[in-house]
């Protein structure tokens, strides 16, 4: 037998996927382990050992691959417990890190204060050298300016180090002689250097990013040694790779080497899941939504391609590396509900937490959550939370919204209660539109892959505020992105500046640097034992109309590039420029001119296959429970609704809402406008009953 | 089911739908005010975001805003009820209008406007806008700001509601006698730009009253400027009531070397409303140092803004209980034909009169003096490009704000016009788009004012200016006073500019002066001061004493004499029997 594990370690628990080499798969669940998250890691393998009737290392030396998603990056920034951090710098820009351009993101709050730098100003250490736009030299490299820096580093007892010049995304090196010196005298160091880590043109982006890098690199360098380390001695001999924010995977070396694209890497599986749940439905694009505790994480899929930003930040720190385009809002089952000055109800960002909890989760918490609304409107069972393991307290729950809201509101309880479901689900459709409508996509034209614990039971109002016909519930929709890591490929971005009217491009240059980061990537791709054959080579451009300030990344075809063509190029830009801005300058025939190349190198991996199950007819009374009370959002008022157990669900039943459909680690509430059949695959295809036609002909004839 | 359901114009109110379409205004600006950060070619919008997006109901009145430049804001609304009244029913599905005339609302002759009328079943249900800064209004001076002018027609071509496009259609001859009025091609493009975003919002309104109908948006609408007024009026609560007034001075008019003028406000909070009384400030100066009516209005609501809960959304519910009465013939409302190209400008001036009346009030919401502003504007041409340039210089001009109760001032945010909102131009880019060689740009050590909580640093700017056929305009204040302390913090430091010219000259230019043919080679150098101190340094904790002079922002020096902390420069550690001595001495 051979095995794939996902793993998926999140602040709660770590989420596990074991598939199996017949396409089966099982899920597991543990408690999350924050101070050295291998250990509830190791947990969960040897759970899963146990389940296979092996000893841990007969079980392990079966593993072919181990697929893992870190936030202890995220964590250390967030926390401010990364490593200690120098930064060398131009003379004369060491404050760019903390200035951040001078914004304020809260212009009317005077006690908004600056986010604090991950390098303090005492560690941003000045080094005499110049370039200038073009890259040459304006002020020769003082090498003695780099020593007296260093000496700084080793007396305050600096872990990491990052380097970023003026201008050095034009020419490396300044920054590669001062970058030898600090390898030659802090040789256990780690080092980023920013025209390696980040060769692209605007200094705050790049100091910010070279900076994160290092900030978080020394921390996931030990983690990930000591993770090896643990799973060889356990007995582990595959390959272990680890997930990056853009959506791909990549091996710990190398991850080791480029931690800040770690950084925003938690909800990047679950695009890649989406992608796989519904391409197998015959669908190019959908929406994910991941909503967990306290966050919600919405991203858009288009002709099975998440959208990449390299506009990111995190905690108000910008980081420039390529990312999934994905929302993140406050919003989860723990989300508490307020009223704020103007006597409105409000729920969330600030979220209960698992400590002290929902009020109905009777372990302290006493303000009134999101999944005490869930409770008291009949969407979850008391006696069935996380499968019968945690009881929930209805009454604790109906005080709390009583008291809170309700009596405030001058509402009656479950008016209240009501009310905080349809504003968290109004809420997280905003999500959704930041990654639609705000980018001129309409999102009726999407399938919504639901997943998280809590997400099922909210999905039918969302797709409904937003007018989405169809929804998909996958069968490991409480597990979603260790599912996506398994469907992950390897993926690395490469960038480089090259700034040129279109017009006056050189084709030997264009074709050079292209053909210089493809060749870059297939080496990078062939170290992680990635044969040439397997790898897929995505070209783009950052384009802008001639003294346009930002660009629009093209993608272009691989043909155009090596052919040279320029019409096609253009075109794809007014068209691209078009669609986002409303306008294009395609008639005024405004000079169009490029600034950064870029390619990203896939590498893909196995992936885990589907089983098709048998065809069970329509009716689904094998997995009837029970009726229970339940509130009806469109009509306003209770009613008895059917509870299934989606356990017995089976391939062709068919599920009219209104209804609940109970899972061990979630619950559906299919509202009265939509109907569910199961599909050949076990996910729940859930859409509006007035286009049933259309839908169930995709699920029962292809 | 025991609630009274509140009803407007026979629709049921739904509380829900309230929050609902208010999130959706706000993204909608803010889509507006991304389109334009991306696509605009002027530094001055696309780096800065001198620029403000915003909705409008059919009557002109203010749905939400996207205020980049706050200093903008307050012009978009009522320059939208005179277009309303203007064009009366002649206002067509597809119009384009730009407006930037200062004496029918407009705040700033280089601040261009562009509305669009959305309509809903043939009816004009409401308006998208956006206003930014333009490179070049015409005018006697590339970029504006002429110092020397004393007439409006001397600063900008004069632009008061006009329709570039009908029904549609491009009005070829307006749009052409418009730009053969202005110096430089990227402000067509950039008006362009202004006019696809507005495109983007309208696309998103009728979506959005498609989807709820008319009636539900316009009920719902006048349910959320009511919620949002009783919040402003409950704030206004808060404030104890009475009469207080507040005073601040003005240096030089641009004509007239050492002139002075004051800015005097008197104060009436009474229940639910708040008047601010202008009628004893300063008679208009002959130049271009004199505000607008909406430059000022604008100037009052930011400031007020800050001292309230900073949540309540912007629309016109907010703004009704905020009175103003801003004499005409005061240097906050010039008359016609004045030259007002400075107006935003005495912003700073305007904040340190409200700050100075309310401080005693609620000292607890008021933060010390901002640095004013003081700022460049360089023009010519790029020899890199045979191409003309103009920019101004945001990241020269960014000093700190004010401490407040608790908190320390920001540091390098700029003046509280925008306050933060306006972002310094990023280093290589500036390069790549103007002839300049940056040499420094860091916190200034010493500049911010200290206390209990200090100001925000100041910033020291130093760079080289390499382009042909070069001017300079200088425009601003706060050369002369620096931003206040209150409650015994101390004050922040003066702004400086000073011109190095490549002959070993050095000319230091007048806050407000127009310097021609500056040559190649020339040393732009500039300080932004820091911000005033917020209570006693004294009180100011040790450790955090300590923290700034180890990140080298506060001298040694500095720490004994203001703060009273011994602090040995070679250890960088605290002689605590020395400083507490030190300290209890200064009680």
């Amino acid at each position: 037998m051979k095995y794939r594990i996902g793993i998926d370690v999140g602040g709660t628990f770590t989420d596990f996927l074991l598939a199996f080499e017949d396409g089966t798969s099982r899920i597991y669940k543990v408690l999350s382990t924050p101070d050295d998250p291998s250990i509830g890691l190791m947990t969960g393998l040897s759970e899963m050992a146990k389940d296979q009737n092996l000893p841990l290392k007969d079980f392990l030396q079966q593993v072919e691959t181990i697929v893992h998603g870190t936030t202890v990056t995220t964590n250390a920034v967030l926390t401010y417990n990364g490593a200690k951090t120098g930064l060398l710098t131009t003379l004369g820009v060491r404050d760019a890190l903390e200035m951040r351009r001078g914004i304020r993101e809260e212009q009317y709050n005077n006690r908004y204060t600056n986010v604090e730098p991950l390098a303090p100003r005492y560690l941003r250490r000045p080094v005499k050298e110049r370039l200038n736009y073009a890259g040459e030299v304006v002020i020769p490299i003082d090498m003695s300016t780099v020593d007296e820096a260093i000496d700084i580093f080793i007396k305050e007892g600096v872990e990491a180090v990052a380097v970023c010049f003026m201008n050095s995304f034009a020419n490396k090196e300044h920054e590669e002689m001062a970058a030898k010196v600090v390898r030659e005298r802090m040789p256990d160091t780690y080092l980023t250097v920013s025209s390696t880590l980040l060769p692209s043109i605007r200094f705050y982006d790049r100091v910010s990013t070279t900076v994160l890098n290092s900030y978080s690199g020394p921390i996931l360098r030990r983690y990930l040694r000591s993770l090896v380390k643990r799973l060889e001695e356990a007995g582990f001999t595959g390959t272990l790779l680890i997930m990056q924010s853009n959506g791909g995977v990549v091996s710990p070396q190398v991850a080791e080497e480029r931690a800040g694209v770690t950084l925003l890497s938690g909800p990047a599986a679950g695009p890649v899941a989406g992608i796989t749940y519904t391409s197998i439905n015959g669908f190019n694009d959908c929406l994910t939504v991941d909503m967990g505790g306290t966050s919600f994480d919405a991203a858009l899929i288009k002709n099975q391609t998440p959208l990449v930003t390299s506009e990111g930040e995190i905690n108000r720190l910008r980081l420039a590396l390529p990312m999934l385009d994905i929302v993140t809002i406050g919003a989860g089952g723990g989300s508490i509900g307020w009223i704020d000055e103007g006597g409105l109800l409000r729920m969330g960002p600030q979220s209960a937490g698992s400590k002290p909890g929902p009020a109905c989760y009777d372990i302290g918490g006493e303000l009134p959550a999101c999944t005490d609304a869930d409770l008291v409107l009949g969407y979850l069972d008391a006696d069935f939370f996380a499968g019968g393991r945690m009881k929930l307290n209805y009454d604790k729950a109906a005080k709390a919204i009583d008291e809170h809201l309700a009596k405030k509101l001058k509402f009656d309880m479950l008016e209240a209660a009501a009310g905080m479901y349809n504003v968290i689900n109004v809420n997280m459709a905003a999500g959704v539109r930041e990654v639609t409508v705000k980018k001129g996509e309409d999102p009726r034209d999407y399938p919504l892959v639901v997943a998280g614990g809590a997400g099922p039971n909210h999905a039918c109002m969302i797709a409904l505020e937003l007018e989405i016909p169809v929804i998909i519930i996958p069968k490991e929709s409480s597990i979603f992105c260790a599912a996506g890591m398994l469907m992950s490929d390897l993926k690395h971005d490469y960038v480089r500046t090259y700034p040129v009217a279109l017009k006056q491009l050189d084709r030997e240059k264009f074709t050079r640097l292209f053909k210089e980061m493809a060749d870059e990537g297939t080496e990078d791709l062939r170290k992680e034992n990635i044969p040439r054959e397997r790898v897929e080579y995505f070209y783009s451009l950052d384009m802008r109309y001639t003294k346009q300030y930002h660009e629009v990344n093209v993608n272009i075809s691989e043909a155009d590039v090596y052919a040279f063509n320029l019409e096609n190029i253009a075109e794809e830009f007014h068209k691209l420029h078009n669609l986002l801005y409303g306008y294009s300058l395609e008639n005024e025939g405004t000079p169009i001119e490029i600034l950064n190349m870029r390619v990203t190198c896939i590498g893909r991996t196995e992936k885990p296959r589907f089983i098709e199950e048998k065809y069970a007819g329509e009716d689904p009374s094998g997995a009837f429970k029970r009726y229970r009370k339940a509130y009806l959002p469109s009509k306003r008022e209770f009613a008895d609704v059917p509870v299934f157990d989606g356990a017995k669900l089976l391939y062709g039943n068919r599920v009219a809402g209104p209804a609940i459909v109970e899972q061990v680690n979630t619950s559906a509430f299919i509202t009265a406008e939509y109907s569910l059949i199961v599909d050949r695959y076990g996910s729940f295809m859930v859409f509006l009953k007035d286009r049933e036609q259309e839908f169930a002909g995709r699920i029962f004839n292809e | 089911m025991s609630k009274e359901m509140e009803v407007i114009n026979g629709v049921k109110i739904d509380k829900i739908l309230v929050s609902v379409l208010q999130r959706r205004f706000k993204s909608i600006t803010q889509e507006m005010s991304h389109a334009i950060t991306r696509t605009t070619r002027s530094p001055i919008l696309c780096e800065a975001k001198d620029f403000v997006t915003g909705l409008y109901d059919g009557k002109g009145k203010m749905l939400e805003q996207t205020e980049n430049l706050p200093i903008l804001s307050f012009s978009l609304g009522p320059v939208c009820e005179y277009i309303v009244n203007y064009f009366g029913e002649e206002i067509y599905p597809g119009d384009v209008i730009f407006h930037n005339d200062v004496f029918s609302m407009g705040n700033q002759n280089n601040d261009v406007a562009v509305y669009k009328p959305i309509f809903f079943d043939g009816k004009l249900v409401a308006w998208s806008a956006c206003k930014g800064h333009q490179a070049d209004i015409g005018g006697a001076v590339a970029g504006g700001y002429n110092p020397n002018a004393t007439e409006v027609w001397q600063e900008a071509l004069r632009i008061p509601p006009v329709k570039v496009y009908e029904k549609g259609k491009l009005r070829k001859d307006v749009w052409d006698l418009i730009f053969a009025n202005i110096r430089y091609d990227i402000v067509r493009e950039d008006l362009t730009a202004q006019i696809g975003s507005c495109t983007l919002a309208e696309r998103r309104m009728i979506d959005l009253v498609s989807k709820y109908g008319l009636a539900v948006f316009e009920a719902h609408k006048e349910y959320l400027y009511n919620s949002t007024e009783l919040m402003m009026k409950a704030e206004i609560r808060t404030i104890p009531k009475g009469v207080y007034t507040g005073e601040s001075t003005v240096y030089y008019d641009g004509r007239n070397p050492g002139s002075t003028y004051k800015i005097r406000t008197k104060i009436t909070v009474n229940d639910e409303d708040i008047t601010f009384d202008f009628s004893e400030t300063d008679a208009q100066t002959s130049g271009f140092v004199n505000g607008t009516f909406t430059s000022s209005a604008s100037a009052v609501i930011l400031t007020f803004l800050q001292m309230v809960n900073p949540d309540i959304p912007h629309n016109d519910g907010m703004s009704r209980p905020i009175k103003m009465i801003i004499p005409e013939g005061t240097i906050l409302n010039a008359s016609y034909p004045a030259a007002t190209t400075f107006g935003n400008h005495l912003c700073p001036a305007t904040a340190d009169a409200i700050i100075r009346a309310l401080a005693p009030v609620i000292p607890e919401r008021v933060t010390a003096g901002w640095n004013n502003l003081l700022c460049g504007l360089v023009n010519g041409i790029d020899p890199r490009k045979h191409a003309p340039f103009v920019d101004i210089i945001f990241l020269g001009m960014k000093g700190g704000s004010g401490g407040t109760y608790g908190f320390d001032g920001y540091d390098h945010i700029g003046m509280i016009d925008a306050s933060g909102g306006v972002l310094a131009q990023d280093y290589e880019m500036f390069e790549q788009q103007d002839p300049h060689l940056l040499y420094k740009h860091e916190y200034l050590i010493d500049s911010a004012g200290a206390g209990q909580w200090r100001g925000g640093l100041g910033v020291e700017t130093e760079f080289s200016l390499d382009g042909e056929k070069m001017n300079v305009i200088t425009f601003g204040d706060g050369d002369v006073e620096p931003a206040f302390g209150v409650f015994g913090g101390k004050e922040g430091t003066l702004n400086i500019i000073e011109l190095r010219y490549p002959d070993g000259k050095v000319h230091v230019p007048l806050s407000k002066e127009l310097v021609y043919n500056v040559p190649k080679g020339t040393i732009w150098y500039q300080q932004a001061g820091g911000g005033g101190g917020y209570g006693d340094p004294k009180l100011r904790p040790v450790e955090k004493v300590l923290k700034d002079v180890k990140n080298e922002v506060v001298s040694v020096e500095k720490a004994r004499e203001d703060y009273g902390v011994v602090i040995d420069p070679e250890t960088l550690t605290v002689d605590k029997k020395a400083t507490a001595e030190l300290r209890a001495a200064r009680q």
